[in-house]
């Protein structure tokens, strides 16, 4: 199962990078999403992945009795999951205002900045 | 007590941020706290300071959990003097914007927003643990979102969603190194990191590692090739704004690279290679494109990332000398880019223009700024004995010892342009007749403004000005504590000693 | 000694906050300044000629080796009156020269910030502390040559001239750091005894080189120095002080400070002849076809410094007597006849020497002393330069190697030299006054007795040489450590060799100046080899570098998000890829992987189609929800794995993500194709190579062993000491708790800025773009 994790996690990184690099800003926020859910599901298979044992200690115990998966990605992930979701929230905003001021979706006719002047 | 003593700064900036919060809509409250909030976190980082210089590295471990186990929060001589830096830089900026941000912008949040970037600047430079890091540094960008996206222009929503795009790849390029990090060695204290990534045999994947948090702290920090989100955008927010922006955010960038390549990835040729060039090719790129500009601001931007070089240069040779030399340049470029952007904003306030071409003449309509605002720019080139020169020497000797002629061509380079760049800026905007600029209805000109405003633009600038004397003139006292901090970073065991062993130090 | 120097800097302090009070003719009690420096100094010639070196060191920066050493022996006790002395004249001539200028007090402050910085590179011992000062009066200098800043021409001449000496600075810089670290000090007097390990040091040639580098700026010598004429766009005293007399011999006195410690050895003495010998006659011919007293004058300068640093690469006991000799004769009539130009300017409004005639009739006493700093500049007795000509002669006959053409291209500046002093002393006050010049004025007193009192002085010491034998001219061949106790000074040396080369010039030089006459017609002959020139070599260089800055920053920042994306991209890729295949360990453990199940195959599936559709519908609402059905398919592979908590948080913020999307983006317009085929292809590729890369970096990390030690005390901790059963959320709001408490402040900041994008609209008047 590791190695369709990987994969996952290899297309997941490849099309959010082939959606920043796109011209339409929707695009770019759909790249960054799926960018952000790579990286959080690489930290997830790289914290080691097990099935059916989640860190959460039984009812009738005060410590584990069998394995468990490893809590700290998962707590990791919890956190970046979060923040993840704020920047984006402010980023989809924030191309909302672009496109509106801007009036293109058109991420190549955004380079009056760069322009010498 | 001593032991939460390094929490205050943080403490102090988080009420403040939330406290600004409840005066919403009264700016000149706002105002107020700002800036009275500034000046004490300056005196209690200036207390902590003093602390940490007589005790040494000070530790804390959050809600009592040992390391390697809670977050670790750790003020070594490098952390506490830049928060030291950000809370000098921070209390200027705070003046400056009571003056020169324009009411809209407080009304939207402008100052709560910016004590949250300080938190985070300060949050950074304390912890001592990678994820906590990475968590700081979210809240510097979205900070930094909102600031140079606040009030909505077309040019600064050009330049946001380069710089949100560009920042939020960094960060997500740093989560994968943590992610593979801790796929490693299973942690994610930095101390604990330093033991464990020494003790991984499979060098190739720690390089990869290394390489990882090269590129996401790169991008921050805005070397060669990874600077473009700077040009883009630093021009585009107000002057408050870039001044923090310019003084500190690639500051912190600069800081985590040293932090993790001194502590972490230690003693790899192939690293310290790559860094080398990095830096030479930041020195000549930041360097020829200062030399292309016309707007004041950007010129400003491309020196930046020129100067960025002389620190990752410093970090590349990794002997004693150059890691001081690189300190000591942090500590002197901070103050005295804060200081020009602001420079900056004065200059935009008085004509209403950024452009060289069409400025002029300040030197002839105000001799007393000029002479001021000299103090900063001939800072930044390093006429000696002004702050921007000591540096030099260790960088120079650094290059001799390690012989990196390449990295003594950058250095020469880099200071010959920025002195060009320095020389044709003052001959354009301060000796020659101004040109014709439009005059602007309904702009704040500096000239109509009140006694008090006007104090608001000029007093920070002399405020850091004199910072930056003193950088040049008691260059001795600096280079102590340069050297200090290289002494520290050059022995990772003082810092994994500290995290660990707090507990049989008491004090 | 450290107040004398710093008088100076203190004096342009004053000035800047007393300024407005510094009129007019208020100006001439100023020179009160250089004048008891003068005095301080010369107070030690007894002790000085003595053999005496005085020092004093003060402690400045000890962390980086700098303090600041003075040292006065004979070549700064020289240099020091020649500044003071001469600046003193400068200072009292100015009070007139720019009597009503607005700007009097800035000009006084940057004098005055340039006498310091002078006296301070001539007395310090600690080469940093040299380099500080040194920079000192290249930044001064920037700010007098451009003291006209209105003028363009001006401005330009400050930059080049800024240019050139700032980058001879950081060669100093440089070479200074080098021979520290070769040292162990940075004091050239405890350099002096390590003369023999230094020259055999691996980096000796590049440490010279360095020095060279720094002295031939600043000397303006051959080819950096075009920036001197272009300096004369200063008001006249500036080119006096500055660019004859003081600043421009930096460099002199940098090779004469440094001979004692370099010198002697064969890449020293070659390369300072043989630069020292283009410099010096590639200039005097240049004088030939100057119409400008200024220019023609500058000219000369260069010619003297280019003899001055070949004496000093001859080497001998008799080339720095000769050299010894030759800056003070230099200092005497190149200032004189500066300041003769300045008055004739000043009076007469022009320079062009082809119209200038006859002005003794309305200026006898500049006449008197333009015409005696011509024959002090020709070398004819009884003036001190025949003496200095003279001992050039001696030192040039007595030199080894190709004695003939050494001989030659002395003797040929010297015939050229003459022409221009004539030219520039001689010229102006002879013949018939023109009538436009009949009405010019004598100037006030303060202009004309400095340049007479110098050129008297040329004259007294020709003829009384023991005024200055034992007090200044042996004292500095003391210092250039060679035996100076058979040395005398004296006119008649009897009928020899040198007496006849020294005829030769005389009259030859005579004859030249009696049949060419300065016309445009030469200067515009001269103007067509501009283009091969090294002021125009460099001007192309400068050029091309602009282009290629412009070029080089617009390739990178080019204004493409996606160009700097895949740069990015690319760089990472590449670091990563040359990594992996220089350490082929690729291994994947295939014992340690869990086996895949139909369901989970079936969810990958799912996921991945999702993402192919994302990213390759033409329908935005339709990569919306497929963006979605990811992130629900995340979900469930979180829920496989033993993360329900992460499996609820990904639903519903994913869910939260479609909603706002939808809701804030349905009114954009339709996508559009807007990258060709090619382009796509082309981050395609780069995409997956960098998501392999990814993938595979992932499988090698799997297959390293684990460490848990710290999920493992975190589980065996949590109910124990933070009494929670759910370990993961143990963490986040205990173990772990600042992370979510920043988390939080996230959000916090988010949605503020996200109501000030939606509601603040700046007033566009305020802020243009």
């Amino acid at each position: 199962m590791e190695i369709l994790f990987a994969i996952i996690i290899g297309v997941l990184y490849a099309a959010g990078i082939y959606m920043i690099l796109r011209r339409s800003l929707v695009k770019l926020i759909i790249g960054i999403i799926l960018l952000g859910n790579g990286a959080n599901l690489l930290i997830f298979l790289l914290g080691r992945i097990s099935e059916g044992a989640p860190p959460i200690i039984p009812e009738e115990s005060k410590v584990f009795l069998e394995a468990y998966a490893d809590p700290v990605p998962q707590a990791l992930i919890l956190t970046a999951i979060v923040i993840s979701f704020g920047l984006q929230s402010f980023a989809i905003i924030l191309v909302k205002r672009a496109h509106k001021v801007v009036k293109t979706d058109d991420l190549d006719e955004m380079n009056a900045t760069d322009e010498d002047s | 007590m001593t032991q939460q003593l390094i929490l205050y700064p943080l403490l102090l900036q988080l009420l403040l941020s939330i406290l600004l919060m409840f005066f919403w809509y009264r700016i000149n409250a706002q105002r107020v706290i700002s800036i009275l909030g500034s000046i004490l976190h300056l005196g209690l980082t200036i207390f902590v300071f003093s602390f940490i210089w007589n005790n040494g590295t000070q530790t804390l471990q959050a809600g009592s959990w040992e390391a390697p186990f809670g977050i670790t929060f750790i003020a070594d001589s490098l952390a506490i003097t830049l928060v030291l830096l950000t809370a000098i830089a921070g209390l200027a900026v705070s003046i400056f914007s009571s003056s020169a941000m324009i009411p809209d912008r407080l009304r939207f949040g402008y100052f709560p927003i910016f004590h949250f970037l300080l938190l985070g600047l300060n949050g950074a430079f304390l912890t001592g643990d990678i994820f906590n890091l990475y968590v700081w540094f979210e809240i510097i960008i979205i900070s930094s979102f909102v600031l140079i996206t606040l009030g909505g222009e077309k040019a600064q929503l050009e330049g946001a969603v380069k710089y949100f795009t560009l920042n939020f790849l960094a960060s997500m390029i740093f989560l994968t190194a943590i992610a593979v990090l801790y796929g490693l060695t299973g942690s994610l204290n930095m101390a604990d990191l330093a033991i464990k990534v020494s003790e991984i045999e499979n060098r190739a994947l720690v390089q990869i590692t290394a390489v990882l948090f090269l590129i996401g702290f790169g991008i921050k920090a805005a070397v060669f090739p990874l600077y473009f989100w700077l040009p883009a955008s630093y021009h585009t927010p107000p002057s408050a704004v870039s001044a923090i922006f310019g003084g500190l955010l690639t500051k912190v960038g600069v800081y985590a690279l040293i932090r993790v390549f001194s502590l972490i990835f230690v003693g790899d040729a192939f690293l310290d290679e790559i860094l080398l060039v990095i830096a030479i090719l930041t020195l000549f790129s930041g360097g020829v494109g200062a030399l292309v500009q016309n707007n004041i601001k950007k010129v400003f931007s491309y020196l930046i990332i020129c100067h960025i070089g002389y620190m990752i240069l410093g970090l590349g040779m990794f002997t004693e000398v150059a890691i001081a030399g690189a300190i000591f340049y942090l500590i002197h470029d901070i103050i005295v880019k804060t200081n020009l952007f602001m420079v900056s904003g004065l200059i935009y306030r008085i004509k209403g223009s950024s452009s060289m071409r069409a400025l002029g003449g300040f030197y002839s309509n105000y001799p007393k700024l000029s002479l001021l605002i000299f103090i900063p720019l001939f800072s930044l080139v390093g006429i000696p004995p002004l702050s921007g020169f000591w540096p030099k020497i260790s960088l120079i000797t650094a290059s001799f010892d390690t012989q990196s002629y390449w990295g003594l061509a950058g250095i020469i380079f880099a200071s010959f342009i920025t002195l060009v760049v320095i020389a044709k800026l003052w001959a354009e905007v301060f000796w020659k007749n101004p040109g014709e600029i439009p005059k602007r209805k309904k702009f704040d000109y500096f000239h109509k403004m009140g006694k008090y405003r006007k104090l608001g633009f000029v007093v920070p600038i002399v405020f850091l000005s004199f910072v930056s004397l003193y950088i040049g003139f008691g260059a001795e006292n600096i280079q102590i504590l340069s050297s200090r901090v290289a002494q520290e970073l050059m022995d990772k065991q003082l810092y994994i000693d500290a995290v660990f062993n707090n507990a049989q130090n008491p004090k | 000694m450290l107040t004398a120097i710093l008088l100076g800097f203190l004096f342009a302090l004053f000035l800047v906050f007393a300024g407005k009070f510094f009129k007019g003719k208020l100006a001439v009690v100023s020179s009160i300044i250089p004048l008891s420096l003068f005095i301080y100094f010369a107070s030690f010639i007894p002790r000085i000629s003595s053999g005496e070196v005085i020092r004093r060191t003060y402690e400045w920066v000890p962390s980086f080796g700098v303090n600041l050493g003075f040292s006065l022996d004979g070549l700064s006790l020289l240099f020091s009156l020649m500044i003071t002395g001469i600046g003193f004249l400068v200072y009292v001539y100015t009070s007139t020269y720019l009597k009503n200028h607005q700007y009097l007090d800035r000009f006084y402050a940057y004098l005055s910030v340039f006498m310091g910085a002078m006296l301070g590179l001539v007395l310090s011992d600690n080469i940093i502390s040299m380099f500080v000062f040194w920079e000192l009066t290249s930044i001064s200098s920037f700010f007098l040559i451009g003291f006209n800043n209105t003028s363009e021409a001006s401005r330009k001449s400050a930059l080049t001239a800024l240019g050139i000496t700032g980058f001879g600075g950081f060669s100093l810089l440089a070479g200074a750091l080098l021979l520290g670290s070769m040292a162990g000090t940075y004091s050239i007097t405890e350099m002096l005894s390590m003369k023999e390990a230094l020259a055999g040091h691996e980096f000796y040639i590049l440490a010279v080189i360095f020095i060279f580098g720094a002295a031939f700026t600043k000397s303006a010598q051959f080819p950096f120095h075009f920036w001197l004429p272009g300096a004369m766009k200063a008001p006249t005293p500036v080119s006096t002080y500055l660019h004859s007399a003081t600043m421009v011999k930096a460099g002199v006195y940098l090779l004469m400070r440094f001979t004692p410690v370099l010198g002697d050895t064969n890449f020293w003495n070659t390369t300072l002849i043989s630069v020292g010998a283009i410099t010096m006659l590639y200039s005097a011919v240049h004088t030939l076809f100057r119409t400008d007293l200024k220019g023609v004058l500058a000219y000369s300068t260069i010619s003297a410094l280019g003899i001055l640093v070949f004496l000093i690469g001859l080497g001998s006991q008799g080339a720095f007597l000769a050299a010894a000799v030759f800056i003070i004769v230099h200092a005497l009539y190149k200032a004189t006849l500066f300041l003769v130009t300045g008055v004739i300017d000043l009076q007469s409004g022009t320079r062009n020497v082809t119209v200038l005639a006859g002005l003794r009739k309305v200026m006898m006493p500049v006449a008197v002393a333009g015409i005696l700093a011509a024959i002090s500049s020709a070398g004819i007795p009884p003036s001190i330069g025949f003496l200095g000509k003279e001992l050039t002669y001696e030192a040039s006959t007595h030199s080894t190697g190709l004695v003939i053409v050494i001989v030659a291209a002395i003797v040929l500046t010297k015939i050229l030299l003459l022409y221009a002093g004539f030219v520039a002393g001689i010229k102006p006050f002879t013949g018939k006054l023109p009538e436009k010049f009949s009405e010019v004025k004598m100037p006030g007193p303060l202009m004309w007795v400095p340049p007479l009192l110098l050129a008297i002085l040329g004259i007294v010491f020709g003829i009384f040489p023991a005024l200055i034998e034992s007090s200044l001219v042996k004292p500095v061949v003391t210092a250039l450590s060679k035996d100076a106790s058979d040395i005398h000074l004296a006119l008649w040396h009897g009928f020899n060799t040198v007496l006849i080369l020294s005829i030769i010039t005389i009259v030859v030089g005579i004859l030249l100046y009696l049949f060419l006459k300065p016309s445009e017609k030469l200067e515009n002959r001269i103007g067509k080899l501009e283009p091969v020139s090294p002021e125009s070599i460099l001007k192309k260089l400068t050029y091309f570098f602009a282009v290629f800055s412009k070029f080089w920053t617009n390739v990178f920042q080019n204004g493409y998000l996606r160009n700097y994306v895949t740069t990015i991209v690319l760089f990472l890729v590449i670091l990563v890829g040359y990594i992996f295949i220089g350490n082929s360990r690729l291994v994947i453990d295939h014992t340690q992987l869990s086996q895949i199940t139909a369901y989970e195959l079936a969810v990958t599936i799912i996921l991945i189609g999702g993402v192919f559709y994302t990213v390759f519908t033409r329908s935005r609402i339709g990569a919306v929800a497929a963006m979605g059905v990811v992130g629900l398919a995340i979900c469930l592979l979180f829920v496989f794995y033993s993360a329900p908590d992460l499996a609820m948080t990904q639903f519903s913020i994913d869910t939260l993500t479609v909603i706002l999307f939808v809701l804030v983006l349905y009114r954009l317009p339709k996508y559009l194709v807007l990258s060709d085929y090619k382009m796509r292809i082309r981050d395609g590729i780069l995409s997956l190579t960098f998501g392999g890369l990814i993938s595979l970096l992932a499988l090698q990390v799997l297959a390293e062993p684990v460490n848990s030690d710290i999920g493992d005390f975190y589980a065996k901790n949590a109910y124990l000491m933070a009494h929670g059963k759910n370990v993961v959320n143990v963490i986040l709001v205990d173990f772990r708790g600042t992370d979510t408490l920043i988390e939080i402040s996230v959000l916090a900041i988010a949605a503020i800025g996200v109501y000030g994008l939606l509601k603040l609209r700046v007033k566009s008047s305020d802020r243009p773009n």
